[in-house]
C-alpha cells in the first residue's frame, strides 16, 4: 500500500514524502476518489508546537497574538442540560389541578364530557344554564367544546324573533346549575350543529319546551315541599 | 362589525325600519353594541301597520334621515368577562337624538346586556327583554 502510493506522490509534496509510513499507513486506507490534485493527500494534523516555557516577559510582546498563551480563546462554558421534569405531561397536570378547585365532585365533568360518559349531554339536546347573577339561559346545544377546565357549550335560541346565540364556559364559577331540559330522539349524525343556524333546519324558539319543564319540574317538587314557588 | 354601509335593524317606534350606517363615533374600529353611530334612514314603516291606528304618533323620522343611533345587537360575538360569547342572529339599533335619549318610546326585541355599562340603561330598561 505504502508502495503504491509512493509512486503516486510527486516531487513537489515534500511533506508528505517527510511523514512516517506507519502514520500514513492509515490515512492512506481511505479511497481518493474525487480528489483531483496530488498535492491533496491526507496527512494527520501536526501536534502544535508546545509554547516554549520560560520566555522572558519582554518576548511575549512579538509573538502573534492567536498564539500567545494568556490571549487564547477562552474555552466554551458547557451548561449541562437541565434536570428532567418531574411530571411528563404538565399541561395536564395544570388541567387536573384546575378542575379539582372548579368542580371538586366531577359532575359537571360528568355531564358534558360526551367522549367518556354515555349519559351526558349531547349536541341537540336542550339545555338551561342558570347563572350566579340569577338570570337563566335555555338553548339548543351546537356544539360541545372539550377543552379541559375551559370546556364551553354553545347554546342557541330563539328570543323574540330574534336568533340568540351564547357560548358558556361550564366550568365557570358563573354558572350556577345546568339542566337537560330534553334530549334529542334521535342520535344526532354531526358533532356541530352549525347547520341549525339556517332557517331551514332552525328548531326555533325552545322557549315553550322550557317552560313545560319548568313547570313539572315544579309539580314534582311541589309533592314535597308546597309554597317554594319560583315565579 | 358595523361600519360603513352596514345596514341595520331600527327596533323602536320612531319611524324607521332599516337604517344605514355611515359614521362609527368615538372609534377607529367597526362598532359593536353599545358604540354611537350615525345612519340615514332607509326604509320606513308602513303607515297601516303601525301609525294609522293611533295617528297622534307619526313616524318621527322620515326616509333620508340622518340620525344617531346605538347599536343594541350585532351579529359579530362579543365576549363577556367571565369568558363566554353572544351573539344575535341580526344587527339593530335604536334611534336616539344628539343627548343620548331615545326618539321612540317603545321597543321591540330583544338587546345585549352589554349596554348597561355605557350609560345606555334607559335603553335597556324599554327593551321587553336582554340577554
Amino acid at each position: 500500500m505504502a508502495n503504491s502510493s509512493s509512486i503516486l506522490q510527486q516531487l513537489g509534496c515534500v511533506r508528505s514524502l517527510f511523514t512516517t509510513t506507519t502514520s500514513r499507513s492509515t490515512t492512506l486506507q481511505t479511497p481518493m476518489v474525487g480528489r483531483r490534485m496530488l498535492s491533496t493527500v491526507y496527512s494527520a494534523k501536526p501536534d502544535p508546537i508546545p509554547f516554549p516555557k520560560g520566555l522572558p516577559d519582554q518576548f511575549y510582546s512579538q509573538i502573534p497574538k492567536r498564539m500567545r498563551p494568556d490571549l487564547a480563546p477562552k474555552k466554551l462554558k458547557i451548561v449541562p442540560p437541565p434536570p428532567a421534569p418531574q411530571c411528563k405531561d404538565a399541561v395536564a397536570a395544570v388541567t387536573q389541578a384546575q378542575l379539582k378547585t372548579l368542580d371538586p365532585s366531577g359532575k359537571r365533568m360528568r355531564l358534558f364530557d360526551y367522549r367518556r360518559y354515555a349519559r351526558s349531554v349531547k349536541p341537540g339536546d336542550i339545555i338551561r344554564v342558570t347563572f350566579k347573577n340569577g338570570d337563566p339561559f335555555a338553548g339548543l346545544v351546537l356544539s360541545i367544546k372539550l377543552r379541559g377546565a375551559d370546556t364551553s357549550v354553545l347554546l342557541r335560541n330563539q328570543l323574540t324573533r330574534v336568533g340568540v346565540e351564547m357560548s358558556v364556559k361550564v366550568f365557570s364559577p358563573n354558572v350556577e346549575s345546568v339542566e337537560i331540559v330534553q334530549r334529542s330522539e334521535k342520535r344526532k349524525r354531526r358533532a356541530r350543529l352549525y347547520y341549525m343556524r339556517q332557517p331551514r333546519h332552525d328548531m326555533g324558539s325552545v322557549e315553550n319546551l322550557v317552560t313545560n319543564y319548568l313547570r313539572q319540574k315544579r309539580a314534582l317538587a311541589g309533592k314535597k315541599d308546597r309554597g317554594n314557588k319560583k315565579r | 362589525m358595523i361600519q360603513l354601509k352596514t345596514m341595520l335593524n331600527c327596533i323602536d317606534n320612531s319611524g324607521a325600519a332599516v337604517v344605514e350606517c355611515v359614521q362609527v363615533l368615538k372609534k377607529k374600529r367597526p362598532a359593536t353594541v353599545g358604540d354611537r353611530i350615525v345612519v340615514v334612514v332607509q326604509k320606513q314603516r308602513s303607515f297601516g301597520s303601525d301609525s294609522t291606528g293611533n295617528s297622534g304618533i307619526a313616524n318621527k323620522v322620515r326616509r333620508g334621515d340622518i340620525r344617531h343611533a346605538v347599536v343594541v345587537r350585532a351579529r359579530k360575538e362579543m365576549q363577556r368577562p367571565d369568558g363566554s360569547l353572544v351573539r344575535f342572529d341580526d344587527n339593530a339599533c335604536v334611534l336616539i337624538n344628539k343627548a343620548g335619549e331615545p326618539i321612540g318610546t317603545r321597543m321591540n326585541g330583544v338587546v345585549a346586556t352589554e349596554l348597561r355599562g355605557r350609560q345606555w340603561s334607559k335603553i335597556l330598561s324599554l327593551a321587553p327583554m336582554h340577554v
